[in-house]
């Protein structure tokens, strides 16, 4: 590396603080040191509450609840000169920030503000930085839009975030921090929240980006394989400290520091199979489902797009009638059939909106509105959901959480659920001193073993796993993995587990249901389909794995 | 064109069935309108010709479908106890409760909307501070009793304005303003009290979600975040409340007329139930029950321009 090479970005030295109740501060990154060179990728990896995103935050003054840089420097190149970010004045910052320092972050639907066209968010940049007329304006914001992917961008202009998918409203964060050609684009988690096909054209756009403009990227993830299709220098982060640094190649090649090779394990993990596949059936079947549909009802109007049922068409004769006659219904999943046999794990993947979860929801009897038939051999299966924070009550602890389905159930005594209670407990790894706590102190893994204890309290054989580990860091998902294929094997369970990612599929199913469209389009053995896939779709799916 | 064809359909059915339960409700309570009228000692034949000639006698829907013919054309009867047309009587209320209505509801969102964004500006600040006290206490204030401390105050005291000396809009306008500002007043601040505490909550959540985090990182000041992009997303939950306020405004408040002495729908209600004067408590419930619908009705209206998520193609 050339010594006199000026950065673009420096750290030196950053800890950031955030006030505690009782004074004093509590330090969530220490000394932190890190540059970027103008035009370079340059990737920080680690888990949640690693500080990789409150460094970066802390930098640009976007941190919020109170916390600050209580030490060390941010230097940015801003024309010839040095600027200290951390010591600036807000007006001067303003003019630093979306002009020369662009932002992207994790959810794009949130991240835009919903009463606004997405046309005049992106504007706005024009508006805060340059002296642009408003024809002139609106010329450059359709041309962005354009650049960034996307398409009918007359039409796009008036629209609002909700009236557009994930990945679209990612690429218009992408247009909105581009159009103004920053010199740094800082992009915190940009894809976690995407379906894998549409995060890697995401991810393309960035690079495309970077080599076109001369913009240096400072993309932080948690995920390895995403750095590495982006950047060529990475940095380590772990418990708020830099643990180690260089280039893609060598970092990840021969990692040097613990925790790097720990992560790295992780992240291979991926292509090791966690346990045998069990191939030979055991003739028993738990679940049978023949030409199953499930539908959704929608208000008449807004089925615009799909089938219009006579409902609909009824209701366009009258106001009167249409009063009367609301709903449609819509079809999701579509005259699906399959069995499930004793003792196996299958696996449906496929993109958010190809009705995975609905057919799970359908199966659990969470949906009434089906068709066909679906045979199942025990009462009501429990469920497991993605998200370990929303699906727990908060304010009920977790003993009362794991006793809840036994009382509903009438089974056994109050001293027997609670003794119970605390023996899932300890088989879940969690162990007996959780039983009067509550999901607000528990980490998002540990909430979700509670959550999988809840499933399993009532012995049911058949469980329904919603992405169970989909809003889990790599390290988190690896033992959750672990736990469940444990406790599948201690008793006897079958799972329907279902995931968009393809890596946790390969990993724990012994057979896959691949689904487009409502329709399952390729069914068959784990292993025949990862290494002979034949439906396009499925192609498409295990081509963006990263 | 056609939600709005069908939001109208429903707000009609509704004001149909709620003049049927007004109607039914006025027909099983005890006591007959003819006998409340003329009094217990009148003679059987009296009674029945007033029977006779109030309709009363006719068959429980033909004196239903009758009123109905009536209120659609605002004819209500005839007021046992003022005998005199109800519509009239309406009619001669109306302009000190809309006037009530309208001042106090201007100064409702002229104060709180301000106040609502100080306090969330400035959190934890002095200003906060002392606004959050100022209208924790003036919550729980009933608003007779503000209205008997503006009139000993302002009025007995100051001489700012004469208690009771109530004009009617028509006779002196500026002199119908200048009484109705203190009644006004003592509607308004509870209401203002309640509204700033609902749109500083309201500026709060808004101010830590993620977008609000985007447009700092446009290079927005704090000032052009909270005008440009917080304050219309804050008001969706204000404006919903906002609409029950006015709708409870309109309704007429029958204490702060009373203590103001002012000729008031409110008030018009209250003599009307202790005299069992069916027809003119039937046409103020006709009324209430109308202004919420129709402010309901507005509500929506406004949430569809305010909101492009709610909004029907």
């Amino acid at each position: 590396m050339v010594e006199n090479e000026r950065h673009l970005l420096e750290l030196c030295g950053v800890s950031v603080g955030f006030p505690e109740k009782r004074r004093g501060l509590k330090l969530v990154t220490q000394g932190v040191s890190l540059h970027v060179n103008p035009g370079e990728a340059v990737g920080i990896v680690g888990e949640s509450g690693s500080g990789k995103s409150v460094s970066m935050l802390a930098s640009v003054g976007l941190l919020s609840g109170g916390g600050r840089i209580v030490e060390g420097s941010v230097r940015f190149l801003h024309g010839e000169k040095y600027i200290e970010l951390n010591t600036l004045g807000q007006k001067e910052l303003n003019e630093v920030r979306g002009d020369e320092i662009s932002m992207i972050f994790q959810e794009p639907m949130t991240s835009l503000n919903p009463l606004m066209s997405v046309g005049h968010q992106v504007e706005e940049m024009l508006v805060l930085h340059t002296d642009c007329e408003a024809g002139e304006r609106r010329e450059k914001v359709l041309a962005m839009l354009k650049e960034a992917g996307l398409s009918d961008v007359e039409a796009l202009y008036g629209k609002y975030p909700h009236q557009l998918s994930g990945g679209m409203r990612q690429r218009v964060m992408i247009a909105m921090a581009m159009i103004l050609r920053p010199k740094l684009l800082i992009a915190d988690e940009p894809t976690t929240a995407l379906d894998v096909t549409v995060q890697a054209k995401i991810l393309k756009l960035l690079k495309k980006f970077q080599t076109e403009y001369g913009t240096a990227i400072l993309l932080i993830s948690h995920d390895l394989g995403v750095i590495k299709s982006v950047c060529s220098r990475a940095v380590v982060m772990c418990g708020g400290r830099v643990v180690e640094q260089g280039g893609v190649e060598n970092l990840f090649g021969q990692p040097k520091e613990d925790y790097t090779k720990k992560l790295l394990a992780a992240a291979l993990g991926k292509e090791n199979v966690l346990r045998q596949a069990h191939t030979q059936n055991s003739g028993e079947v738990v679940v049978r489902v023949t030409d199953y549909s499930v539908f959704y009802e929608e208000k008449a109007q807004k089925t615009k797009r799909g089938a219009e049922g006579d409902c609909d068409m009824a209701a366009k004769k009258s106001g009167l009638s249409a009063l009367l006659c609301k709903k449609t219904r819509r079809e999701v999943v579509k005259h699906v059939s399959f069995e499930l046999y004793a003792g196996e794990i299958v696996g449906i993947v496929g993109e958010s909106g190809c009705g995975k979860s609905t057919l799970a929801k359908a199966l659990a009897g969470l949906n009434p509105l089906t068709g066909g038939t679906a045979f199942i051999s025990c009462s009501q299966p429990q469920m497991v959901f993605q998200d370990p924070y929303g699906s727990l009550n908060p304010t009920k602890t977790i003993g009362w959480l794991l006793t809840e389905p036994l009382r509903l159930h009438h089974v056994g005594t109050k001293e027997e659920q609670r003794r119970a209670a605390c023996e899932m407990l300890d088989k879940v790894g969690l162990g007996a001193e959780y039983y009067s706590r509550y999901p607000g102190t528990l980490s998002g893994g540990q909430r979700q073993r509670v959550a999988i204890a809840m499933a399993i309290m009532l012995r049911r054989r058949f469980i329904l796993l919603d992405e169970p580990v989909s809003a889990l860091d790599v390290t988190v998902q690896e033992q959750i993995l672990v736990l469940l294929v444990k406790l599948q094997k201690e008793f006897g369970l079958t799972y329907l587990f279902i995931s968009h990612d393809m890596n946790v599929i390969h990993r724990i199913c012994d057979r896959v249901f691949v689904m487009y469209g409502g329709e399952i389009v390729e069914s068959g053995e784990a292993l025949q389909i990862f290494d002979n896939p034949k439906h396009p779709y499925t192609k498409k799916l295990l081509g963006a794995r990263v | 064109m056609r939600y709005y064809l069908k939001k109208i359909i429903s707000l009609i059915m509704v004001l149909f069935l709620i003049m049927l339960l007004t109607f039914i409700a006025f027909q099983v309570i005890p006591g007959d309108g003819a006998v409340t009228r003329l009094g217990v000692d009148a003679t059987p034949e009296a009674i029945e010709a007033l029977r006779e000639s109030l309709g009363l006698n006719k068959s429980l829907p033909a004196r239903f479908f009758s009123f109905l013919g009536g209120a659609v054309r605002g004819d209500f009867g005839i007021s046992y106890h003022y005998s005199k047309p109800v519509g009239e009587l309406l009619a001669a209320r109306l302009p000190a409760t809309v006037g009530l209505a309208v001042i106090s509801i201007l100064f409702i969102v002229a104060v709180s909307v301000p106040l609502g964004l100080l306090c969330s500006r400035r959190e934890g600040g002095v200003a906060d501070r002392v606004i959050t006290f100022v209208t924790q206490t003036l919550m729980a204030v009933p608003a007779f009793f503000l209205g008997i401390i503006i009139t000993l105050v302002f009025g007995l005291a100051l001489r700012w304005f004469s208690p009771g000396g109530y004009v009617s809009p028509g006779e002196d306008f500026m002199g119908f303003l200048s009484y109705m500002v203190f009644p006004a007043i003592s509607i308004a601040i509870p209401k203002i009290a309640m509204t700033v505490k609902f749109l500083k909550t309201s500026v709060l959540r808004e101010l830590k979600l993620d977008y609000v985090r985007t447009a700092r990182s446009k290079g927005n000041t704090e000032r052009a975040i909270l005008w440009k992009h917080v304050l219309k997303n804050a008001l969706i939950p204000v404006i919903t409340f906002m609409g029950m306020v006015i709708a409870d405004v309109l309704a007429g408040s029958i204490v702060v007329e009373k203590v103001f002495n002012l000729p008031g729908v409110g008030r018009l209600l209250i003599t009307a139930i202790s005299n069992r004067d069916y027809p003119v408590v039937e046409a103020v419930v006709v009324y209430i029950a109308s202004v919420v619908l129709i402010v309901n009705f507005v509500v929506d209206l406004l949430y569809q321009k305010v909101d492009p998520r709610v909004r029907i193609e």
